[in-house]
Formats: C-alpha cells, structure tokens, sequence
C-alpha cells in the first residue's frame, strides 16, 4: 500500500462533508502476543479528528473471579497476584487485607512494613516502565533505553527481598512470607538516593527537550469535574489536581506511620502525567529508604486457620495505576463464596475515553499510553474509510511512526 | 468529617425507607429496594462528598441477584445494596447521575445478566467473547460449571 493510500481523508478536505459522508471507523485492536494486555477500540472518526471511542475489553478475561470460588482462600492469593505482570504484589495485598478483615488476626508490625516497602518499589518499578514508554511512543527512543536500564536496579532490589522479580508471592494472610535480608539497608538507601536523582534528572531533560514537550504539552486535557465524574483513580486524578490517593486518605500497611505527602499537579495534560509520575517516584523512593531504616522489629507473620468466618469485606489500595478494589464474601468454608476485583485501568477507561476525544490519530498512541493501560491494542488495526470504502491496514509501528512524522517530518526511521 | 457523613448517610436512609447499618468503623451498609437506589444515589453524589464509585459488584444470591454499590470517601465506605429478581432481573442503570458506572454496569449484564435500563451500551458486550451463545447463561451464576461452558463452546481439548 502506498504512503498517499494509507493517509486519512484531511480536516479541511471533509469538512464540506461532515458528519455521516465524512465519518470514518477505525478498529483498533485487540491483539499482540508481545505487550500485556489485549484492548480494543473503535474509533469513530471525522476527518482525523475523533468524535467517539468505544471501548471493547475481555480479549485475555481469564475468569479469575469464578475460579477463585472453587480454589481455597490462600491458593486464591497467588491466584490473584497473577491479575497483572507488573504490579502483582498490590493484588495480593488487598486481597489480603480484604480476607483479614473477617479474621480476628492483626497483621504484625514489621510485616506492614515490609509490605510497604515492597508495594513502594513495585510502584518505582512500574512508574519506570511508564515512563519508558512513553518516551517510545513519542518518538524519544533514548529515554525509553535510559528509563528502562534503571528499571533493572529496583528489580535487582525486588529480587534480592523476595526471590522473585515479577511475581513476588510475598504476601500470606496476616503477614509476610520472607523476611528482609539482613545487611540490605545501606544498599537500598543509595539506591533509592540513585534513582531519586535520575527521577530528577528525567524532569529536566522532559522540560527541555523538544520532543517530549512538542508531543506531549497541552495534549489529553480534562477537568477535575468530568475526571471526578467519571471516578478516574491514581495518577489520572491526581494530574487534574485531585487529591485522591489510599495512601494518605484511607492508610494501609505501614502508610501511616510513614512521613509522606502526595503530589498533584494542576496543568492536566499528559506532560504533568509525566512530571507526577517522575514526583512519585522520588517520593516513593523517600517512604522505601524510611522504611528500611525505621523497620520494626519483631515477627512478620501470624498463621491463621485455612477457614475464614462467615461475613462480608471490602479493601482497597493504591496500586500504581490508582485504586484497586476488592471484595470478598465468605460463608465460612475453605472456599470463598464470592470474590470481585476491579482494577484501575477498568476505573480510568471512561476517563480515556472522554480525553481522546477530540484529539488526532497522532495522539492516540500518546493519549492510551497516558493512562497507563496494560497495553496490547496498538497493533494490528484496520481503517475503514465509509465513504469511498476503502480499506487500509496498519501496525502498531506504522502507527508510531505516523504520529512521529506528524509532529516532526521526516524524523521516524524505519527499523 | 466522618461523622458527619455517616449521619447524612443516616439521614439519607430513612427518606429512602433503606436499613443502614455501621458494621465496622468507616463502612456503612445501605440496604435499598430497588426502585429507591437511583433517587438515593443522586443525592448521595449532590449532597454528600462520598462521590467516588468504586465499582458495582454482582452477587448470586440463590433466588435473587445482588448488586452493590461501593462508594468512598477518605476512610469510608458506602456499600449501597439491592437485589433483583432472578427471573426478571432488570434495574435502573446510574450513568446519567455517575457516567464512571458505564463500564461496571456492562460487567454485571454480561456476567449476572442484569439488564440496567438507561445504560446507552447494553446491547454490547464487553468481557464476553462476540461469539457467546445466546442460550448460554451468564458465566458467573452459581448454577453454571466451567466444564460445561467449556463443553458447550467446544474448548475441550482430548489430550492423548
């Protein structure tokens, strides 16, 4: 397909026809066996301009839910850590706290903490990984290489507490399985103090380069009524300045005995997104190298019987990506009778939605990307054009490179 | 702040004839018929700060469907409670007062088969395959296996 087949009908060229003649749907999605999470889209177009986005998920729905009401209640927290494959250790957390709460068990003290901990460099490690990202669909190769090559230092730390890198199987009910290991301390304090300065260096290098700023500033904006509206969670309420976070307004683990405080930004546009997400890290990094040094002694688990008492609750904790919710509901046997999780991306999908529209196909990689969203839709979509019906395909990369070439002619190489 | 809520809450019950019950600090329980969740949910997100919803969470209660709506503000939480009819289970939909429900609505119709009325997405799915049979029952319901769904879409693989 040659390059003039494959460009969209132009603003101006549509604009005499407008809305039926003009309108384009554009499928996009769902899968890529290489990315996370398979999503699906259909936007409908004008021009290039996009009037409605209809969401369309379930591609990789594993039935988590109903088969966690015939497996016993502790199998289903390593059942639940493997929801997602970056932050793994926060499901398991608030399923746990979730079952705890029908328990008369406490969770000790050094285990709370060593929960915060581990969720705090989960959150660096996924912020990581955002940022990279981002860089790389906006055209900015390096940071994604710069960004990710850090990432290896929280997961060398992550590996060195628990074993693991990815799925950490930390969690038990009423506490931790692992303890730390002795003598990490002065090694995870400079650690922390390394990836706080790169944090910091990442800021500046976002404020000034031309890329970054061209692609990013002003693009995906929204108003704290409309994101309150539609119970957007984590980063994406907090970047229309929002105070919304578990951590300080409803603490967990160890998060109130932590000195901390949130960041919020007010400028909404994915360019704050970027600079919030940076600022959490930093503040992450801040509460992890506290908690080290003020880390409680004494023991780090409690064993509970395998029956949980008959009752009903509900947790919540902030995972990287804003508000992870669970609730479960016992009828006092070796099984739950009903387990339900929502995951934050489910909770800022309308809020996604809402901001692409009205932006370019250019933007849709940023805009997607922005959210955060376990993110296996960019390739493989097909544009059907109504009017002339014609038909044209393109990659997730031929995506990546329209937007580039978009905003800077010429620039995007092919690989 | 927290008590006041709870008492606005209180307050907000009774006009609606709904039992409201403290189970434990920071979670009130609202049970509600109903006809009465969307009056009283309009007010609950115009008159009291407890405008976040969590999620909508579907229940198989035997011969009634529950549905539950998590709301929350700083250290409370508001579960809003109603049950439909198995037979017919259909409820007002809550978009056009939180638009944020659309997605959680869309998940109870396709794993209970509620039918929220004035939801403008119903007639899509959106965890469901496209090819789901019609006949086939809403995969979360108690009554329904995994075996058979397996069976019956023909996923069932002999090994040799």
């Amino acid at each position: 397909m040659s390059e003039e087949q494959g460009k969209p009908p132009r603003k101006e060229e549509s604009a005499g026809l407008m809305k039926y003649s003009a309108e384009n749907l554009v499928p996009f999605g769902p899968i890529h066996p290489a990315l996370k999470e398979p999503e699906y889209f259909k936007l409908v177009l004008e021009g290039e301009k996009i009037v409605e986005v209809i969401p369309r998920i379930g591609y990789v729905h594993r039935g988590l839910e109903k088969a966690a009401e015939s497996r016993p209640w502790v199998q289903n927290m390593y059942m639940f850590e493997r929801t997602c494959g970056i932050c793994s250790f926060v499901h398991s957390l608030t399923y746990g706290q979730a079952v705890e709460g029908l328990t008369i068990y406490e969770v000790p003290r050094r285990a709370k903490f060593i929960r915060t901990i581990v969720a705090e460099l989960e959150r660096i490690h996924s912020h990581l990984l955002w940022v990279g990202l981002m860089g790389h669909w906006a055209g900015f190769e390096t940071l994604f290489m710069w960004v990710w090559r850090d990432r290896e230092v929280v997961l060398d730390l992550v590996e060195a507490i628990s074993g693991n890198r990815v799925h950490k199987s930390m969690n038990a009910f009423c506490g931790v399985r692992k303890d730390m290991p002795p003598g990490m301390e002065d090694r995870i304090v400079e650690r922390m103090k390394f990836l706080a300065d790169r944090a910091n260096y990442y800021k500046q290098i976002i404020d000034t380069e031309e890329t970054m700023l061209e692609r990013t500033e002003g693009i995906g904006r929204i108003s704290p009524d409309t994101a309150e509206a539609l119970c957007a969670v984590g980063p994406m309420a907090r970047y229309v300045g929002l105070r919304s976070d578990i951590r300080l307004n409803d603490p967990y683990a160890a998060y109130d005995e932590v000195p901390f405080d949130i960041v919020t930004r007010s400028e909404g546009d994915v360019h704050a997104l970027l600079k919030l997400r940076l600022d959490e890290m930093i503040v992450s990094a801040n509460i992890v190298s506290y908690a080290v040094q003020h880390l409680p002694d004494g023991p780090i688990r409690v064993k509970i019987p395998p029956i949980i008492p008959a009752g009903e609750h509900s947790s919540h904790s902030e995972a990287p990506r804003g508000e992870i919710f669970y609730y479960v509901k016992s009828s006092g046997g070796r099984t739950p009778e009903r387990v339900k999780s929502r995951q934050p991306t489910m909770a800022n999908l309308p809020t996604a939605l809402e901001i692409l529209k009205g932006q370019t196909i250019a933007d849709v990689p940023v805009v997607l990307t922005a959210i955060d969203p376990c993110f296996g839709c960019m390739d493989r979509m097909s544009f059907l054009d109504i009017e002339s019906s014609r038909q044209w395909t393109w990659s997730g990369e031929q995506l990546r490179q329209y937007g580039i070439n978009h905003y800077f002619p010429g620039r995007a190489k092919k690989r | 702040m927290s008590e006041v809520l709870v008492q606005q809450i209180e307050r907000l019950a009774a006009e609606h004839q709904a039992k409201c019950t403290q189970l434990r600090k920071g979670e009130t329980t609202v049970e509600i018929d109903q006809t009465q969740v969307k009056g009283f949910v309009k007010r609950l997100v115009t008159e009291t700060l407890a405008r976040h919803l969590s999620t909508i969470t579907g229940l198989d209660l035997g011969q009634n469907i529950g549905i539950i709506y998590h709301f929350w503000h700083e250290k409370n939480t508001i579960h809003v409670k109603t049950t439909v009819p198995k037979e017919k289970p259909t409820a007002l939909s809550i978009v056009d007062i939180v638009p944020g429900a659309i997605l959680y609505e869309m998940e109870i119709h396709d794993m209970f088969g509620v039918e929220f009325t004035g939801n403008p997405w119903m007639d899509r799915k959106l965890l469901l395959p496209d090819t789901w049979p019609e006949d086939l029952p809403p995969p979360l319901l108690k009554t329904v296996k995994p075996a058979d769904i397996r069976k019956r879409l023909g996923l069932e693989v002999e090994r040799k």
